[in-house]
């Protein structure tokens, strides 16, 4: 069983993402929302941690909290749009959104 | 075959209704005899705290409510050990005795026993 | 698929409409949504009183024309609405409140109904905080 992780805080001001990386399985997903895009920063903090572990997780962003942010998506972390969220959504067991 | 729920609580006391109202989910559904667990993890793990007084506050008494979780049929109770130590908690001195104590590496695993998890 | 979505914050926040897109999105893809359940600051998103300028996009409206045009079960939490001061006309009349603020098709309810929705839901997801 995979559960998908959904944050949308920014990780500069808040430890959601910290405490999501350390309780994340080895087969969930993680999908970035909102201002948690803000990981996805080159040079940040964030974003180095989240590069380290890119081989062993499968992270998402929503494509447009990273266009109105004028934010790239790694080739690491795969851009959707709320089909594939949905789709998403279901392909895992569950979803933990980080409220 | 009910799905079970687990209710991962992140908030501080009385750093406004969010602790009280994850808990409300847990003893509403407790009620209704669904199979319910409870985690505190981060800042939820306050709501353990010895010898608090809510009343300075004019705030409830949440540990009223924690003592009902068994009366509720909710004795899946579960608090993150990292959490507990990063705050300086002493683990064998909370205010809940019913508690199972989890690892960080041990908290996924659990999070995977359940159908459903509301992270608030 | 049978989806129970339940939003935590109010329509100002960007997960109000992030939760409403993925709403749209799930229908579009021929999936159920068995209701649709506002808890903590989510009932603001269903407030009958808000007033969004001409030019920004107007969410409680458009929560209230998703729920009616797809005939939602749409429930507010009664415990948490009270707390926040989210009134229908029945529960202003009991509390001798002056302003009511939350109308058909939102309906007033309990936690139990958060449950039953997950129950019936092969999906329980949550939307809230920013």
């Amino acid at each position: 069983m995979s559960t998908l992780h959904l944050l949308s805080h920014s990780p500069f001001t808040d430890t959601r993402l910290d405490s999501c990386l350390r309780l994340l399985g080895s087969r969930d997903a993680l999908l970035l929302c909102g201002d948690a895009v803000y990981a996805l920063q080159p040079g940040s903090a964030p974003f180095a941690s989240l590069q380290g572990r890119a081989e062993a997780l499968q992270l998402f962003a929503l494509a447009e909290d990273l266009q109105a942010r004028g934010l790239a998506a790694p080739a690491w972390v795969t851009a959707i749009d709320y089909p594939a969220f949905v789709e998403l959504s279901i392909q895992h067991a569950k979803v933990n959104s980080w409220l | 075959m009910p799905k079970s729920l687990l209710i991962i609580s992140r908030q501080a006391p009385w750093s406004g209704p969010g602790a009280r109202e994850a808990l409300d989910i847990v003893l509403a559904g407790g009620a209704f005899d669904l199979p319910i667990g409870l985690l505190f993890l981060d800042d939820g793990v306050w709501q353990l705290a010895p010898r608090q007084h809510a009343a300075t506050l004019q705030q409830k008494d949440l540990s009223a409510n924690l003592q009902a979780l068994s009366l509720f049929g909710v004795d899946q109770v579960f608090a993150c050990s990292f959490s507990i130590a990063e705050r300086g908690l002493d683990p064998q001195d909370l205010s809940l005795d019913e508690l199972q104590l989890l690892e960080t590496a041990q908290l996924s695993a659990l999070i995977d026993r359940y159908d459903q998890v509301i992270t608030l | 698929m049978k989806f129970a979505i339940a939003l935590f914050c109010a329509a100002h926040e960007p997960s109000s409409r992030r939760a409403l897109l993925f709403a749209q999105a799930a229908l579009a893809g021929g999936h159920e949504i068995v209701r649709l359940f506002f808890y903590q600051d989510g009932v603001y998103s269903a407030s009958t009183n808000i007033v969004t300028p001409q030019d920004e996009q107007d969410l409680p409206r458009q929560w209230r024309e998703l729920v009616t045009t797809h005939q939602l079960d749409a429930v507010v939490c009664i415990a948490a609405a009270l707390r926040r001061g989210v009134l229908n006309a029945e529960e202003a009349q009991r509390y001798q409140r002056s302003a009511v603020n939350l109308e058909a098709p939102w309906e007033l309810s309990g936690l139990g109904q958060l449950h039953d929705a997950a129950q019936a839901a092969d999906r329980l997801i949550c939307f809230g905080g920013p």
